[in-house]
């Protein structure tokens, strides 16, 4: 990895079409235009919104069409999406689902499975949760506990999933969990696709520092789910989730999430902003670009099949450093009151208790700097 | 022009490995790189100048490599000294990394490699990842000189950028490189200061953070906040 050479991005098709019709459809749907809900728009659930998205073929693009996707190549994709997170539309209801289960369902999933969960998630209707973290497994998945006993009839589940985020608005949890009793570390781990309207599923929400209730506890309490709900190969839950997490890395939404500040930056300073906040503006201009050209070149890199987990931790580790400085820089030039009620005010405010959460959600920072470590043969 | 890059890097190599003043770089015509096939040059493009200084920024830091491929343009603005810089910023931050990554793996300490401590393992990861940004600047902007013909002034962003985003990286690169490197690594024996003072020096050439911050700045400011959006997707992808 010592040397970062860009990867050519280039999406078939028309881009420049494409994001003009996308734009002028936002122009048409988008439902808010208040700049908080518009910040850190992934994690804003509108299903209505995501409804409407999925009929204008913006979800599930690059499913195969007889699952009800778009065929649409990855990068076509990434260019929508990038749009959709620049705009700040409020794509969570959809998110998880569109980038990483709906995938991984078509790429391990049975033909039961696809059938059964890739229309609704093209449409923008179904909407699934990451079931990684448990109570004593966080940084440490290996640790995982919660277990699955194959029976007559089909999989029980007990144990106890956490920080589930949109658990409490989802269909489904795909779930890591431990397949095989009495076995240790990153063996005899197997993913399930439950749905969480099964008896024996309870879901508790946890409040944020901002608030808000995003995340939550699910419980599994003698859960009983089909044999059909195993995702793949019994036993190869890691390896799997291993390429889960590459999907989830290396996205335009790990540099975006503070874009609504700098475009309410931009635009509180005017045409001849003074010098000291022009070249705050400029400073994040040049990392934003940056970041850029890492995402779109990583993104290339895996839609050609590769499978490039450093330069995904370092568009991760780079973006959330970004995304979590920015608040915190604007603050040092520009003056504010905690309590005014200004769009810069209220964004810069929700931004600061936000941005804890950017270096944790998808992998904490010592934990990518880890797996950056390891491609520089440290480890 | 990348066709015959592979050759022309090897070409680089060889002229910059142990060359102590720039007459062998002028003797190789390096100053005909970005000089037109059909006006008698090479008919490099700034991918290919790229490439040469980044090898130039890893082996040969004090040597003028970069006047010399300026040269042959004829009319050099200052921004086209940015954009060669930042080349040799790029491999310099590129040397100073495995320099450290070299060290880090053969010194010895409390009876481990260096490398085996999860400080100094975070300390470097954050390290390839300012490199890896530069190497990524470097890269975008090269493409765009390339689109506009070597236009300085239709490249303006990606040069302010590429330029700003390397001046900032020069601070982290230097700090965590001398740092894992201990005190070998300060004295004038050692090949670390050779690629790090350049660095001290270049952050401050050709337009420093402030300059670039600034003028950056003022040029998105005249775009307003969406339309700094609009005008990066409208400039490449
Ligand atoms: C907003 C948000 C949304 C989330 N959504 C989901 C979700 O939908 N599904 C899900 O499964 N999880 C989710 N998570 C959980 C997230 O993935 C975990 O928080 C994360 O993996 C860290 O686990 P932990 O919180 O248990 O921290 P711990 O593992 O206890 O770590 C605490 C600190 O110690 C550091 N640390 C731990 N081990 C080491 C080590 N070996 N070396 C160096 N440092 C170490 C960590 O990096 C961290 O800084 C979410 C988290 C947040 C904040």
């Amino acid at each position: 990895m010592q040397s970062f050479a860009l990867y050519p991005f280039d999406p078939p098709g028309d881009t420049v079409a494409l994001r003009t019709d996308l734009r002028a459809w936002l122009a048409a749907n988008q439902p808010t235009d208040d700049v908080v809900a518009r910040a850190n728009c992934w994690a804003s659930f509108d299903p209505d919104f995501s409804r409407a998205l999925g009929a204008a073929g913006y979800v599930g693009m690059t499913l195969p069409a007889i699952y009800g996707g778009g065929d649409r190549h990855p990068l076509e994709r990434y260019v929508v999406i990038e749009e959709l997170l620049a705009a700040g539309a409020p794509v969570g209801a959809h998110w998880i689902a569109d980038r990483q289960t709906g995938p991984l369902i078509l790429r391990y999933g049975s033909e039961e499975q696809r059938q059964r969960y890739l229309p609704g998630i093209a449409k923008g209707e179904l909407y699934a949760c990451i079931g990684l973290s448990e109570p004593g497994a966080g940084s440490d998945l290996a640790a995982v506990r919660t277990s699955a006993r194959e029976t007559s009839e089909g999989w029980r589940i007990n144990g106890q999933k956490i920080w589930t985020t949109g658990a409490h608005l989802s269909h489904v949890i795909l779930a890591l969990v431990r397949t095989e009793e009495g076995s240790e570390r990153n063996a005899g781990l197997s993913q399930l696709l439950i749905d969480l309207d099964t008896p024996g599923v309870t879901i508790r929400p946890i409040i944020d520092m901002a608030g808000n209730h995003d995340f939550n506890e699910v419980f599994f309490d003698d859960v009983l789910v089909p044999h059909g709900a195993l995702v793949g190969e019994r036993g190869q839950g890691w390896k799997q989730v291993t390429a889960e997490l590459g999907l989830e890395r290396s996205g335009p939404e790990r540099y975006l999430s503070s874009h609504a500040l700098l475009v309410a930056l931009i635009d509180a300073a005017g045409a001849d902003p003074d010098p000291a906040v022009a070249g705050l503006i400029g400073e994040l201009t040049a990392e934003m670009w940056t970041l850029r050209q890492l995402s779109m070149s990583t993104a290339a890199k895996l839609a050609a099949g590769e499978d490039p987990m450093v330069e995904a931790s370092v568009v991760k580790e780079l973006g959330n450093a970004f995304e979590q400085d920015m608040p915190r820089r604007v603050q040092a030039i520009v003056n504010f009151d905690w309590d005014d009620e200004d769009d810069l005010a209220r964004l810069l405010r929700a931004l600061l208790i936000a941005s804890p959460s950017f270096s944790l959600r998808g992998g904490t920072r010592e934990v990518i700097r880890g797996i950056i470590a390891r491609g520089l043969g440290l480890r | 022009m990348s066709a015959a890059r592979d050759m022309l890097c090897d070409t680089t190599r060889t002229v910059l490995a142990g060359a102590d003043d720039i007459a062998p770089v002028e003797e190789a015509g390096f100053a005909l790189l970005l000089v037109a096939e059909d006006e008698g040059g090479f008919g490099g493009d700034w991918g290919d100048a790229n490439a040469v200084l980044h090898i130039a920024g890893m082996l040969a830091p004090d040597l003028p490599v970069a006047d010399v491929i300026l040269s042959g343009l004829g009319d050099v603005s200052m921004p086209h000294r940015a954009a060669a810089t930042v080349g040799l910023m790029a491999g310099a931050m590129g040397q100073a990394l495995s320099l450290s990554i070299d060290h880090v793996n053969t010194r010895q300490q409390f009876g481990r490699r260096l490398g085996k401590f999860q400080a100094v393992q975070q300390s470097l990861a954050v390290m390839a990842c300012e490199v890896a940004a530069v190497d990524a600047a470097a890269a975008a902007m090269a493409a765009r000189l390339d689109a506009t013909g070597f236009d300085a002034e239709a490249a303006g962003f990606e040069i302010a950028a590429a330029k700003l985003r390397a001046n900032r990286a020069v601070g982290v690169v230097t700090a965590i490189a001398h740092q894992v490197h201990g005190a070998i690594g300060f004295t004038e024996e050692y090949d670390l200061c050779r690629v790090t003072i350049p660095l001290m020096r270049w952050r401050g050439e050709h337009g420093n953070d402030a300059h670039w911050a600034r003028t950056l700045g003022r040029q998105v400011a005249a775009l307003g906040g969406r339309g700094l959006w609009e005008g990066l997707t409208a400039r490449a992808g």
